[in-house]
């Protein structure tokens, strides 16, 4: 279970998060969405402890993160996957040492095996035979599937993807979605997914979370949220010109 | 003020992750290579122009007040160890390294690519800075004797070819003592220690796109050299009260 209590975040003079109170029942998927700059990538980062609230807490599994060093953070760290909304592939490594950089961190597993694995992994978003090349090699769907194989090859209890279907056509986007619900099938993680492509995204996801100006503003099952209540909510997803959205 | 104590930090964590390990395979020589051999050519051309023009003037000097050479070379190879060729190699790799170490770790800071290693388990620290720390270290030491030689031979051939100074009396050791040859080791040990720590923390500290890099190596670039002059005089006052006489 993921839980944050009043989770309150600033750059500057600018309050990003003001007050989150956000659940995640552990296997659940939840979908994070919302204008652009309202948060969202911020929220993931806290949740993983890449940045620290400057109040309220973080908790995974019951303990409390927040306060916890570098150092601390390296066991939590190994159960969580994350893609990055820009990849941030490891520019100086080929791509099958980025998709093999979490295990042979970890450890344990012979070089032969992380091959394997790597190959399996790679196979299985598209992308077999491109170990040997650098990522500045490939297009920016392909950086986002080793990016996805990277982030899930550990089979990480946790996965958190930034934009995982960004900058991809609409049959990669399913497909991308498509192999994403396998895995969380596959190894019951709890996901949390951020996407501006609210659509797609509502078809991977149980539950969806709108954050705007700094809260949860609404928080629903996602196959209803067309319908949900809130105006500024139903504005948002339908794309409207006119109505009470801000910014 | 919180820089300071940042910076501090990033030290003490560059130490700790000496200890702690976990730099990758052979990273260590490939640092070394990049610092050391890309810089070599760089190091013995500008420490050898400054050896030529610096004898050149003290031997015009020399022939207005007193004409006597014979002193030149004895009292520069003092100098050269214990604060030319140390200080002069720093301030040069602090340019040329310590603007590849910010740029370096500052595109994969602006890139996430910091991040991702933290994701991994990783301590940036032990991962970027660790490495470069060990080879700018034992490449000072190396450059600044390549340096510090070239730039004594230069200095001697100039002496000679354009001011008539025998050879023999140019390079004359006797006056060179173990407390020239320790003071320029441990400036250069330390000015080596200095570059990676400023400039990889300025790296780490870069923010937003290609003009945080930019500004990071700006500041690598400005934050190096200070620390090296500054470093140069502390450790010349330093060496004065602990060596002491055998310095004169």
């Amino acid at each position: 279970m993921i839980e944050l209590a009043a989770v309150r975040k600033r750059f500057g003079r600018h309050a990003v998060l003001d007050g989150i109170d956000l659940q995640v029942p552990t296997g659940a998927r939840l979908g994070i969405i919302g204008p652009a700059a309202s948060g969202k990538s911020v929220l993931l980062k806290l949740v993983c402890g890449l940045l620290r609230p400057d109040a309220g807490q973080v908790m995974i599994d019951g303990t409390d993160i927040t306060e916890r060093s570098e150092e601390g953070l390296a066991a939590t760290r190994a159960r969580i996957g994350f893609l990055f909304q820009n990849y941030a592939l490891f520019d100086f490594m080929t791509v099958g040492d980025n998709v093999a950089f979490p295990l042979a961190r970890r450890g344990g597993l012979a070089e032969d095996e992380i091959a394997r694995r790597v190959s399996a992994r790679l196979r299985a978003v598209g992308l077999a035979g491109n170990e040997a090349k650098m990522p500045a090699e490939l297009s920016g769907g392909m950086k986002k599937r080793v990016g996805i194989a990277r982030a899930t090859i550990a089979h990480p209890e946790i996965v958190i993807y930034d934009e995982p279907t960004a900058g991809l056509d609409p049959v990669t986007t399913s497909k991308v979605y498509d192999l994403l619900r396998a895995d969380q099938e596959t190894t019951g993680a709890t996901v949390i997914a951020v996407s501006s492509d609210v659509e797609a995204l509502c078809r991977f996801v149980d539950t969806v979370a709108f954050l705007y100006q700094g809260k949860i503003r609404y928080q629903g099952a996602a196959q209803t949220l067309t319908d949900a209540p809130d105006p500024v909510v139903r504005q948002f997803v339908r794309g409207d010109l006119e109505g009470p959205l801000e910014g | 003020m919180r820089g300071l104590i940042e910076l501090w930090g990033v030290f003490v964590s560059t130490i700790a992750g000496m200890i702690r390990g976990g730099r990758p395979k052979g990273e260590i020589v490939r640092q070394m290579h990049a610092i050391g051999n890309k810089s070599m050519l760089f190091i013995a051309v500008t420490l050898g122009f400054i050896g030529m023009v610096m004898i050149y003037q003290a031997c015009m000097q020399f022939n207005r007040v007193t004409g006597d050479l014979s002193q030149v070379g004895v009292q520069f190879i003092r100098l050269v160890t214990s604060d030319f060729a140390p200080t002069l190699t720093g301030m040069m790799l602090a340019t040329r390294v310590g603007a590849g170490i910010a740029a370096e770790i500052g595109s994969m800071k602006v890139t996430e690519q910091v991040d991702a290693l933290r994701m991994s388990g990783v301590l940036p620290v032990d991962y970027l800075i660790v490495p470069r720390f060990i080879a700018s270290v034992v490449m000072t030491v190396v450059l600044t004797t390549l340096g510090g030689a070239i730039m004594y031979v230069a200095g001697g051939l100039t002496a000679h070819y354009q001011f008539g100074v025998n050879l023999k009396i140019f390079f004359d050791l006797s006056l060179l003592n173990p407390a020239h040859l320790s003071l320029g080791l441990v400036k250069a040990v330390t000015y080596g220690a200095a570059i990676p720590v400023v400039s990889g923390f300025c790296g780490l500290r870069a923010k937003g796109s290609s003009e945080g890099v930019g500004w990071a190596t700006t500041a690598a670039v400005i934050g190096s050299s200070l620390a090296v002059l500054l470093l140069d005089f502390i450790l010349s006052v330093a060496g004065f009260f602990v060596l002491g006489e055998a310095l004169r």
